[in-house]
């Protein structure tokens, strides 16, 4: 028996490869979306296996510093390595800021962090560590620096030492690590105007500046100007203890947050991420039901093109079902050529996406089972079409 | 032709029908007889509205008639409702049709238009691809079998359509007016090829058609008007005098 879906296929091919190619892109996005989810959590993972801290020390009664804002004094983690059980414990801060690299800028996420300790960004795919107290820098490759790369945050200039890869905030801002002292008075540092502002303001202030209590406005001064705060302190235990065990001794005595690695994660993963995560399958959907109704109409339209074929072949006595199947097999060949245009786009233009883009192999056999369900359900609509033409109608005018 | 002897392919007994209920009702069809026998070419003539196309299509099984009686060499396939469970079987293997366009399915060449109704009834591609080039040789459109419909003329196109009519053999062909869109030459070559059809393969045809052009050519014409048949036997163009008087 002829093919009839395949002689059809063949017939109009320039039109239904196009039509496929449509539905391609469709299918690429939802690749990419489907994608981008999945780099998400897997930046998430690499970010935090790279810090390679057992137990994040954040603020009481907050999610640490991703999540929520967290302030610590810098001298809370001599405290924390007297603990029993801890090896070793750094502070971090995190500050999302626009760094300018000669005449252009990137947002970045700065880290600042001790080194040597925990904290330090280890695995450098180009350049050295930072071995300066200040002004030098390491890079994610995201940012689109190089080693040896000047540049500014806020007023003090940056010497990109090292190259780090797959460290990326929540939010997909690459991050640039500096060394803590630095990256403390950035968070705080004001312009020159400001501060003579503010220091005018606080001499102005009788409460502040009294003539009976010499020294009073410098340590207010000093204390308003300086920023002795950090984000979280990161905590490695020694072997053979349990992080858990660590972590609520830390909370207990300490009153401090303390959560392991995988408690880090599940904040990243599940709260963090869980928003974006909700998006991209209220895209996903959105999408699938776009290329479901594409499917749909092109199926409805190409059917509705051969009414007068379709009276025909059952008036001849053609079977509903031989209809029915040429029909069905259109819609899924559309789907297949469509999801194979998709993959290979979601593949060519995954790369240049500004996010890492996870492609999946579970998540294209996925894609391919919902598109070629999408295009069945789609087929319907032409298939109804099909089978309630009259095969009179190819009698008489 | 001593149609005493021979049995009628198509025998139709106070056939009609009406479509509709109650006072909308219109009856289209109110009595028609009709005998065709094999080997016979009838021409079906009448005014636009008097029945032509329903009494087609009641004979082709598409629609049911009301009442009366359908007898398909000698088998009656209709009396108080259809006899025959399978109507698309009945259509597919005896039943013949030629349409006012060729209406050939665009994306089959020429040989699969024909092979195809074949292959539905079950004969293996070979056998059916060697079948219809023996009908498109019968037409002498052999030789483009291998075209697409796109690529065929009008006239060809109109050749392949009858050869995919006579694919399966059948016993009876209905021709929905097949020379409207052709002119007086072309019209003329494919009712004699229908002669020649109907005569090799035993085959009873009926010719509904406007086409004074080649009412001439029937020997028999049954004349429908108000749903009712009038047989004229004899030279056709005397018909065709009678009508217009």
């Amino acid at each position: 028996m002829i093919n009839l879906a395949s002689r059809d296929i063949a017939h109009g091919f320039g039109r239904y490869l196009l039509t496929g190619l449509g539905l391609g892109l469709l299918i690429g996005v939802t690749l990419s979306m489907a994608g981008i989810y999945r780099g998400m959590v897997d930046d998430a993972k690499a970010l935090l296996e790279s810090w390679q801290a057992d137990i994040w020390v954040v603020q009481q009664h907050t999610l640490g510093p991703f999540a929520e804002s967290s302030s610590l004094h810098d001298d809370v983690y001599r405290g924390l390595r007297g603990m029993p059980g801890v090896a070793e414990a750094g502070n971090v801060t995190f500050l999302t800021m626009q760094v300018k690299r000669e005449r252009s800028e990137v947002r970045v996420m700065i880290s600042g962090f001790e080194p040597g300790r925990p904290g330090e960004p280890t695995l450098l795919t180009a350049g050295r560590p930072v071995t300066r107290s200040h002004y030098e820098a390491i890079a994610d490759v995201k940012t689109g620096f190089n080693v040896g790369d000047r540049i500014r945050i806020r007023r003090n200039e940056y010497t990109v030492v090292g190259l780090t890869r797959r460290m990326v905030s929540s939010s997909g801002d690459p991050m640039v690590f500096i060394p803590l002292k630095d990256a403390q008075q950035a968070q705080f540092l004001k312009d020159n105007e400001a501060i003579r502002n503010d220091r005018s303001r606080l001499a102005a202030n009788p409460a502040l500046n009294r003539p009976g209590v010499p020294g009073l406005l410098d340590a207010v001064e000093a204390n308003q100007f300086s920023n002795r705060n950090v984000n979280a302190v990161l905590v490695r235990v020694q072997p053979g203890w349990d992080r858990q065990l660590v972590a609520e001794n830390i909370k207990r005595w300490k009153y401090l947050q303390a959560y392991t690695g995988e408690e880090m994660e599940e904040v990243l993963v599940g709260k963090m991420i869980a928003t974006a995560a909700r998006q991209i399958a209220v895209f996903l959907v959105i999408l699938a039901l776009v290329s479901a109704a594409i499917v749909a109409l092109i199926i409805y339209t190409m059917t509705l093109a051969k009414i007068k074929e379709i009276a025909v072949l059952k008036l001849i006595g053609t079977r509903n079902a031989t209809i029915a199947g040429m029909i069905l097999q259109e819609a899924l060949g559309l789907g297949l050529i469509g999801f194979v245009i998709g993959k290979l786009l979601a593949t060519l233009w995954g790369p240049h996406f500004p996010r890492y883009v996870v492609l999946l192999t579970e998540d294209a056999v996925r894609g391919f089972i919902v598109t070629m369900v999408i295009c069945t359900i789609a087929s319907i609509l032409g298939i109804r079409a099909a089978l309630r033409v009259d095969p009179a109608a190819a009698i008489g005018g | 032709m001593d149609t005493q002897a021979v049995q009628p392919a198509i025998l139709l007994e106070g056939l009609r029908k009406t479509y509709g209920t109650g006072p909308a009702a219109v009856e289209a069809l109110k009595g028609v007889d009709m005998a065709v026998y094999p080997g016979e070419v009838v021409g079906l003539i009448g005014p636009s509205g008097s029945g032509k196309t329903t009494l087609l299509k009641c004979l082709g099984a598409v629609i049911e008639p009301t009442a009366g009686r359908i007898t398909l060499g000698g088998e009656v396939i209709y009396e108080h409702g259809w006899k025959i469970r399978d109507l698309r079987a009945l259509r597919r293997d005896r039943i013949g049709f030629i349409f006012q366009a060729p209406y050939l399915i665009p994306f089959l060449n020429a040989t699969d238009n024909v092979a195809l109704l074949p292959m539905l009834a079950g004969v293996s591609n070979a056998h059916a691809r060697q079948r219809a080039l023996e009908m498109l040789t019968a037409l002498d459109v052999a030789h483009r079998g291998a075209a697409q419909v796109a690529e065929l003329s009008g006239g060809e196109q109109q050749r392949v359509s009858i050869a995919r009519a006579l694919a399966n053999k059948p016993p009876i062909i209905l021709a929905d007016e097949p020379t409207a869109p052709l002119d007086s030459q072309r019209a003329l070559t494919v009712v004699t090829i229908l002669n020649q059809l109907a005569r090799e393969y035993r085959t009873a045809i009926i010719v509904v058609t406007h086409d004074e052009k080649i009412i001439p050519t029937f020997k028999r014409i049954y004349h429908i008007r108000d749903g009712r048949t009038v047989e004229q036997q004899g030279e056709g163009r005397e018909v065709v005098a009678a009508a217009n008087a």
